[in-house]
């Protein structure tokens, strides 16, 4: 990719010296304005003709980072750098702990609502009335889904939001990601989540979401590799 | 050129406006709620009352952000791939239709109204977006010199 479209295509920009108006009276303008100037004006050195050089604009030689050879690639951090946190680089390409937090959460949010819908839709379904005209079935099932999908999308997206600000913090203070993080993590942000509950649900509040956190190592690994 | 590198590529980034508006509005509703709760409830029982508020509501609230966040995600980009440009009307036009997808239970009116609503809301954010930019944008005012005396002659 050239540099042209800045400052106008190069033959477009050619065009607008003397010398290259048309090919038959080129030679005869040439000639002319040899006489009249003194010097042959093809020969001076202007904007169009340092645009012409071969290899001014080698994107090649540009600095690597505009990588301008390749077009905008998945990710073209011009300012941010990816996470470095050691052993932090996940499933999708993420910045920092925010772009964590954000795709964690909004994709375990996303499967509780979705999960919860179904379910919601097949409770819906189940629980038709008789012989009720179309516009009540549809709303049978709609107010069946908006019961239990938000609910569940709820309950997980706040988990999942607690699971990674606590990961974030643990890689922060430890300086590196590994499974340990993730399980204590996935055992705080369990025991969080119901914590008013009482100490038995949020032991097993806690330990489901360790297991969680640990399946979820493990699919990382398997879908990583 | 002028690509925005710190947001992600269409499709994936309706997953991470999904979750930074479900966080945004989950970490706002746990101190507006825990605040309300924390002052609608008597003496003795603030803390009590606090929490109660935050476990009953906060989610709630992350879940109408994240819903419209993402909605409005889906929209943008569904806009941006029809239209193939990116101007503030992109993000008109999905307010528009996230506000109407969101109220589409209420009856046609309700509807769309909300779609209109939504639409200016947006118009306005837009609006006051590029007027930032513009103020922000402004060169740097010369520096006013006091009137040169005439020389002595």
């Amino acid at each position: 990719m050239s540099m042209s479209w800045l400052f106008g295509s190069s033959s477009s920009a050619s065009s607008t010296t003397p010398a290259s108006t048309s090919s038959t009276n080129d030679n005869n303008n040439n000639d002319s304005l040899k006489q009249s100037l003194g010097f042959d004006p093809a020969q001076v050195t202007d904007v169009s003709n340092i645009l012409k050089t071969p290899g001014l604009f080698d994107s090649a030689r540009l600095h690597p980072l505009a990588g301008l050879d390749k077009g905008i690639e998945y990710l073209d951090l011009e300012d941010e750098q990816l996470n470095n946190v050691e052993g932090s680089q996940g499933i999708i390409p993420s910045r920092s702990w925010s772009d964590d937090l954000c795709y964690g959460t909004g994709a375990v949010y996303l499967l509780g609502l979705g999960f919860g819908g179904l379910y919601g839709a097949q409770e819906g379904f189940k629980n038709i009335p008789k012989g009720a005209p179309a516009k009540l079935q549809l709303n049978t099932i709609l107010n069946h889904i908006t019961k239990r999908g938000p609910f569940l999308g709820n309950s997980s997206g706040v988990i999942a939001m607690t699971y990674n600000i606590i990961d974030s913090t643990l890689d922060a203070i430890r300086g590196k990601h590994d499974d340990f993080n993730s399980l204590g993590a996935g055992a705080l942000a369990g025991a969080l989540f119901r914590s008013s509950a009482g100490i038995k649900p949020m032991f097993i509040s806690s330990v489901l979401a360790t297991g969680a956190a640990g399946i979820w190592c493990g699919a990382k690994r398997y879908l990583q590799y | 050129m002028s690509a925005d590198h710190t947001r992600d590529p269409c499709p994936i980034v309706i997953l991470n406006d999904f979750g930074g508006a479900f966080a945004m509005g989950a970490i706002g509703g746990t101190v507006w709620h825990g605040i309300k709760g924390f002052r609608n409830s008597p003496y003795g029982e603030r803390f009590i009352g606090a929490s109660a508020a935050v476990r009953a509501r906060a989610p709630v609230v992350g879940g109408n952000f994240g819903v419209w966040g993402g909605l409005f995600s889906t929209f943008d980009c569904t806009v941006k791939a029809v239209r193939k440009r990116e101007d503030a009307w992109n993000a008109v036009i999905a307010g528009f239709f996230t506000g109407g997808a969101l109220a589409i239970r209420g009856g046609w009116r309700h509807t769309r109204n909300s779609a209109i609503t939504c639409a200016c809301l947006l118009g306005v954010f837009e609006g006051v977006g590029m007027m930032m930019q513009r103020v922000m944008a402004q060169p740097a005012v010369a520096p006013v010199y006091p009137d040169e005396q005439p020389l002595a002659a």
